[in-house]
Order: structure tokens, then sequence, then C-alpha cells
């Protein structure tokens, strides 16, 4: 029977998972890709009240019968949101500054909300932010920290009603080398 | 928030199996990664499901000599499937998982592992990335595919690591 160390109150800094009882082998990193969707916040409370449960008794840290939870937000790249107006073709400087801004705000928003449903569930979470394309992010970041398992949500920001799968979920299910959990939206009881 | 999966909200696993090497390691992953070191009560309920193809589908559009090759194929089908499922309780028996159900149903595995989680309302299906016949320029198998679009529930794909050169 593994015994789980009491930790104090989740201060959000990382502690070392790796001295924990004898079986190294169950421990996983776990990795959820994080967007303004909100698919993806559900994907990941989704997976938070299914997997990450305690075996017995209130731990103040439920990562420890799991292992390593760390939420992954892709920054889309600039030039998405620059297009050619006019004579104008470049934005100007402080245009490119305040895009900037707002997006490292949504940024920083979009994995607040993720901290905070990992903290209500008594999860200690790490965050990351990269740029980039979320596809090739998500996948790349995969490989690069060996995470044993991705989380996604079904369906992001490109809300086409008929697409059952987005179409960065699907990517990665067909790309990413480690196992993915893909969370469908809940259904709606009519 | 108290823990309320305890007694009624166990968490469902569909893992759909079939006789090749990757579904195998799915369901040794799953096992290894959600119920190995849980006890004797994990907060997971296991359901194994084979999809046993059906004789005519495996034979096909063959020609005359078809109906008498049918209950040979047939046998072969049963034995195959109960070889899956005797892995199968191998494995989860190794885990030491006692409550697993263990389901062989026959039709295409698309079909059967989207029914079966209509069945048995799970939370999850677990599958591996390739089955029967997986073509090496194939990232992901088309049942994988067709349950990560189709399923009504969160999809889990186990890929098994390719070995590194």
């Amino acid at each position: 029977m593994e015994e789980y160390r009491v930790e104090s109150a989740a201060s959000g800094e990382q502690t070392a998972e790796e001295g924990k009882g004898g079986d190294e082998g169950k421990k996983m990193k776990v990795m959820a890709g994080v967007d303004e969707s909100e698919g993806s916040m559900h994907a990941l409370c989704w997976a938070l009240d299914h997997l990450f449960t305690a075996t017995g008794g209130e731990v103040p840290d439920k990562t420890q019968a799991l292992g390593r939870l760390i939420l992954l937000h892709a920054q889309q790249p600039l030039y998405h949101f620059v297009h050619p107006m006019g004579p104008a073709v470049y934005a100007t400087l402080t245009a490119m500054e305040s895009m900037r801004n707002a997006q490292k705000e949504n940024s920083i928003w979009v994995l607040e909300r993720a901290s905070q449903i990992c903290i209500e569930r008594l999860v200690k979470a790490e965050t990351i932010i990269i740029d980039g394309d979320p596809k090739d992010v998500i996948c790349q970041a995969t490989e690069e920290m060996s995470i044993d398992l991705l989380i996604m949500g079904s369906r992001g920001l490109g809300k086409v009603k008929r697409a059952i799968l987005g179409s960065v979920s699907d990517y990665c299910a067909h790309h990413a080398k480690c196992p993915i959990l893909i969370v469908k939206p809940p259904k709606v009881h009519p | 928030m108290a823990a309320a999966e305890a007694a009624a909200g166990k968490t469902v696993m569909v893992v759909g199996i079939d006789d090749s090497e990757h579904s195998f390691y799915a369901l040794q992953w799953t096992l290894l990664h959600f119920f190995s070191g849980r006890g004797l009560d994990p907060p997971f309920k296991l359901v194994v499901v084979h999809a046993k193809r059906s004789a005519p589908s495996v034979i096909g559009l063959a020609g005359p000599g078809g109906v008498d090759v049918l209950p040979y194929v047939e046998s072969d089908l049963k034995r195959i499937a109960a070889r899956v499922i005797e892995k199968a309780k191998e494995l989860c028996t190794a885990n030491s998982v006692a409550d697993v159900e263990y389901e062989v149903v026959e039709g295409d595995s698309r079909n059967v592992l989207c029914e079966a989680v209509e069945k048995h309302h799970a939370d999850m299906l677990v599958v591996g990335s390739h089955g029967y016949g997986a073509i090496k320029r194939t990232v992901l198998g088309s049942v994988s595919d067709y349950c990560a679009h189709h399923a009504h529930c969160s999809v889990m794909i186990v890929k098994k690591p390719k070995p590194k050169h």
C-alpha cells in the first residue's frame, strides 16, 4: 500500500514528486492544452474530476495520486492578426505593441482560469506559455517534456457545429507521440 | 471539495481490444497508470470489450466455395476472440485488478465500441492507436480515428512508442 505524505496547503510551488513510494511506473507527467474556449476548460475540469481522484481520505494535493500536471497555453504568432489594410501593409509599431500586450493579457487570463480550476480541485499545476501554432507547439512540447498523457478539449475556437473534432485536437490525436485524452463537451440534455 | 467519487460515482472506462500489440499495450498502459497501486478499490470501473468480426465480413466477396469455408472461419474467429479475452484477463490479474467486465461483441469494431460506450454509460473509451493491419504510413488507425470523432464520451488514444533507432 502506498503512503501519501500529507503536504501543507498548496503553495503553488512545485514539489519533488520522485521520492514518493516505490512504484515509479505509475507516476505520470500529464499535460493539458488550454485556450480561451469553454471546451478546453471543460476538458481540464473533466480530467481533474475523473482522473485525479484521491484513493482514500482527503489529501491536500491530489496530484500525488497521479503525477505532475502541466498547463500549456499556445500563443498564436502575431502575424495572424495583422492583415494588409490599404496602403499601410504593415501595422504600426504601436499597434503591434498593443496587440502583443492584449495577447499576453489573454494568455495570462487563460492560465489563471485554468490554475483556478486546479486549485479548486486540490491539484497542483505548473503553467507554461509557448509561442507558435497550437498544433505544433503541443506536439513538440509533449515530446520535449516526455509527457505521459496529453489532455485536450475536442473543439476549440473554431466553433463549427458540424465539426465533431476540432482541428487542433484532431492533429494532435494523429501526430502526438504520447497517449492523448480527448474530452468531449458535455451533452446538452433536452 | 469532498471526495464525491466514493460509492456510486466510479469512472467507467471501456477499453477496446483486438488481437494487436497496440491494443494490449493500451490495456496494459491503462492498468498501470490508473489501477496499479490503488489497492482493492480503485475509483475506476473497467470494461474490456472485444469486437469479434463476423465470418461473412472476413470472407467478403469470396467466390464459390465461400460458403464452405464459413464454419472454419467462424471457429477461427471464436478461437481468436477467446484468446484475446484470455490474454486480457491475464493482464488484469497481473496488475491485481479484479473488478473487470469482459465482453465479446460481434460486429465492426467502430460500432461495437461506440455502442459499448452507450451501453455501459462509459465516461471514457480507451483504444490503442492501431489495430489489425497497421499500415506503417498511417499515424492513427481508422478505428481509433472513428472513435475519437464519434464516441459520445471522452476518448483516450494510447500510442505504443516506436523504438528509437
